[in-house]
């Protein structure tokens, strides 16, 4: 059980984002409660409670009473909950201490102090309840970002823990490790755990929440049962800020685009040296001996983690060593190493770059431009057009995460590149942020830009996308613009069983 | 695939040595390797010793660097011995050079290269528990290894990055500065990102709360560890005796 009494918190740094007030929560032993809202409402800082990392590692000042299994988190060190509550965190990448799988899942408890043998029986109940044999002993560092996730989720069950606390667990996963996820919850419910978890995606919770937690600024505005919530129209839920909880069904697509210019793509090919197999043995990552893509779409790269599709993108900027193939635009071939200089990728983790001390200084190591005067008239109508102007002498690092994302963009159009590729631009938005991601894409798309949008998320390619890459296995599978066909693909291939 | 220093996972090996007989061996190893002479007890002593890395690769399955340093050992130790003295001052210099770093240094390397291509991370964090050496020293040791790849990842992204700017060479030498800058201050947040939620995450899993930390992972010493153990002990006690010592 978990006991919340007038409980509020603010972060140290002066920041109200986050913060949260007076709030009264009780979760029951068994209760699975989802926590929504957007961004910066607090959910994440009530997961940080639960699990002890408020007050104990994120400082800030904090009133109020939470009682945690009888522990009164305030009063005990955070490795008194260490055995209790069990936390699977956003970034797969960032929560793993060794470099193999099993000993990944032994960790929690070898911190513990169990013995062997215990570890050893409960290695194999978690292995087996989770079916994630095939992962045993296998190298970290060769997994995806969903195998990495099960096995956070295995180490952190290994531990048998009464309650589980997910901060965003599926922001990184493609819709294949989604639904894996999905059955890790439902066996911990099965267990009896109780399960917390905060989360922007919805539509994978429906069927396994007992309870939704609407927040806003801080406060819980509405405290449903999962029958009632699932009541609420599509519309309603996007003017509270929040994703759909149906899988999407592609139905506002867009007419196809009518460029008559096309891009050829030939011979796109990339291999690694196989990892696992000891022997030196290439493995064709990608294999694209030719695609046709009509100038100035808006083309989403859609497919399954490990496709291939990062492959795609990293090739099309020509940022391998090893990159293969030509692409032709406007009756121009460029080669692979040429190919930087007329392609742009904004990157994931837009921190890798930003380089310079302001939003200007940003945009004017792209433009380049010799005139100073000029460059800086050029500078501050991108700017504008990007809504960023009031930050013209910000750090780019103090911004939030969708404002870098957005100064990443004005670069991008400052550069004067004609292709810009963006690698997972929604992962971990909530509604109002995915829009605002979607209406930038169209802003560049308007000025006659091709996009490769690489994503996993439905929604934003119902918002924005106007033509398809389908990539499967290094190769393409199909490729089409808006039709019946393509749209009934869609949604097969981002259909939610129980739906 | 990133590079890893030490192994991740198991593969097959015939022939397993507890990581601490490895250190061990060496560490005499290279103590007696890394001696000059080449005469009396000498002469015979090294080229036997030498050939025990040769084995040892060869048990972990490295059977081509086995092949590499056997025969860079022989034929430095042929040229040393038997070579030399027909050569001119100068070509005498720079051989023996290479040639002294062929037999005593290059050995030692091949020793440590066997311990890190056979040893896993966890079997080397429970040798370093047994050794009584403190947590405080091996905590942060054993998140180093896990560590590397994940900095050489951020590294190339952000060179990648970089290069896509057109902030390259020709760059570099209009203003070392504001490059050198460009690649270190996105580096370092991003390091610093990862530290933060590592910690946070390793609190959460109980990471050194002050009990005793058990293992899954089994070693210990057998036969074969004290035999080799011996055997070296031995080589070392033969070696300091009978050829007066170290220099």
């Amino acid at each position: 059980m978990i006991e919340l009494k007038n409980v509020s918190f603010q972060y140290e740094q002066g920041n109200s984002k986050g913060k949260i007030e007076n709030i009264d929560l009780t979760i029951h032993d068994g209760e699975v409660v989802l926590l929504c809202g957007e961004s910066g409402c607090g959910k994440t800082t009530l997961t940080r409670l639960m699990n002890g990392l408020i007050p104990h590692y994120y400082e800030g000042t904090l009133t109020g009473q939470m009682i945690v299994e009888g522990i009164d988190v305030k009063n005990v060190s955070l490795y008194a909950l260490s055995g209790v509550v069990g936390s699977v965190f956003q970034n797969p990448r960032t929560q793993f201490f060794t470099v193999d799988t099993t000993s990944e899942i032994a960790f929690g408890c070898e911190n513990l102090g169990i013995d062997a043998e215990e570890i050893n029986s409960r290695m194999e109940k978690t292995v087996s309840a989770l079916k994630i044999r095939d992962l045993l002993n296998r190298s970290l560092f060769a997994l995806s970002g969903g195998e990495k996730q099960k096995i956070a989720c295995a180490s952190v069950s290994a531990m048998e823990p009464k309650i589980f606390v997910l901060d965003e667990p599926s922001s990184n996963l493609d819709i294949e490790s989604i639904r894996e996820l999905k059955n890790v919850l439902r066996e911990w419910k099965a267990q009896g755990k109780t399960i917390v978890i905060a989360e922007h995606r919805l539509y994978y919770l429906m069927d396994i929440a007992d309870r939704v937690l609407y927040m806003t600024d801080g406060h819980i505005k509405e405290n449903l049962p999962i029958a009632d919530f699932r009541k609420k129209t599509t519309d309603e839920l996007q003017s509270l800020g929040l994703r759909a909880l149906q899988s999407e069904d592609f139905s506002r697509m867009k007419g196809a685009v009518g460029a008559t210019r096309q891009l050829y793509i030939r011979d796109f090919e990339a291999a690694y040296k196989n990892a696992s197999g000891g022997r030196k043995q290439k493995q064709k990552v990608l294999d694209i001996p030719d695609l046709m893509i009509p100038q100035g779409s808006v083309v989403g790269v859609v497919g399954n983690n490990g496709a291939g599709k990062t492959s795609f993108a990293n090739n099309l900027c020509g940022l391998f060593q090893t990159a293969k193939g030509c692409m032709s635009m406007e009756g121009k071939t460029y080669m692979a190493g040429q190919r930087m200089k007329i392609c742009y990728m904004v990157m994931q983790d837009v921190n890798h770059q930003l380089f310079t001390e302001s939003v200007l200084d940003e945009i004017l190591l792209s433009l380049d431009n010799a005139d100073e005067e000029k460059a800086i008239l050029e500078a501050e109508k991108i700017m504008e057009s990007l809504h960023i102007s009031e930050f013209r002498e910000a750090h780019p690092m103090s911004l939030s995460g969708g404002q870098k994302q957005r100064v990443a963009i004005a670069s991008a159009v400052a550069s004067g590149k004609q292709i810009i590729v963006f690698d997972e631009p929604t992962s971990g938005l909530d509604y109002r942020h995915m829009k605002e991601v979607a209406e930038n894409l169209r802003e560049l798309s308007s000025l006659g830009k091709t996009l490769f949008i690489v994503t996993h998320d439905p929604e934003l390619i119902a918002e924005c996308c106007n033509y398809f890459v389908f990539i499967e296995k290094g190769k393409v599978l199909w490729s089409d613009g808006w039709n019946r066909i393509s749209r009934e693909r869609l949604q097969r291939f981002f259909a939610f069983e129980g739906d | 695939m990133k590079p890893e220093l030490l192994l991740s996972v198991d593969t097959k090996q015939r022939f397993s040595l507890d990581p601490r007989t490895k250190l061990y061996m060496l560490l005499i190893f290279s103590i007696v390797m890394i001696d000059g002479k080449t005469d009396g007890i000498s002469f015979w002593l090294k080229p036997a010793l030498s050939l025990l890395p040769f084995l040892l690769l060869l048990s972990g399955r490295r059977r081509k660097a086995a092949a590499i340093y056997l025969s860079v050992f022989c034929v430095s130790w042929i040229t040393n011995l038997f070579l030399l003295d027909y050569l001119g001052t100068a070509a005498k210099i720079i051989v023996s050079l290479l040639t002294q770093l062929g037999m005593r240094w290059f050995p030692g390397a091949m020793m440590g290269y066997y311990l890190l291509s056979t040893t896993k991370v966890s079997e080397f964090v429970l040798a370093m528990q047994r050794m009584h050496i403190p947590e405080a020293f091996i905590i942060p040791f054993s998140v180093m290894f896990r560590f590397f790849p994940t900095i050489s990842e951020e590294a190339e992204s952000i060179g990648n990055a970089m290069r896509m700017r057109g902030i390259t060479g020709k760059k570099f030498f209009k203003n070392p500065q504001a490059v050198l800058e460009y690649r270190i201050v996105p580096f370092m947040m991003s390091v610093v990102t990862i530290g933060n939620d590592l910690s946070a995450a390793a609190l959460t899993r109980g990471l050194g709360n002050g009990k005793k930390r058990t293992s899954i992972c089994k070693i210990g010493f057998h036969w074969k560890d004290l035999a080799l153990m011996l055997v070296v002990t031995a080589v070392l006690l033969v070696f300091l005796f009978f050829s007066g010592g170290l220099k």
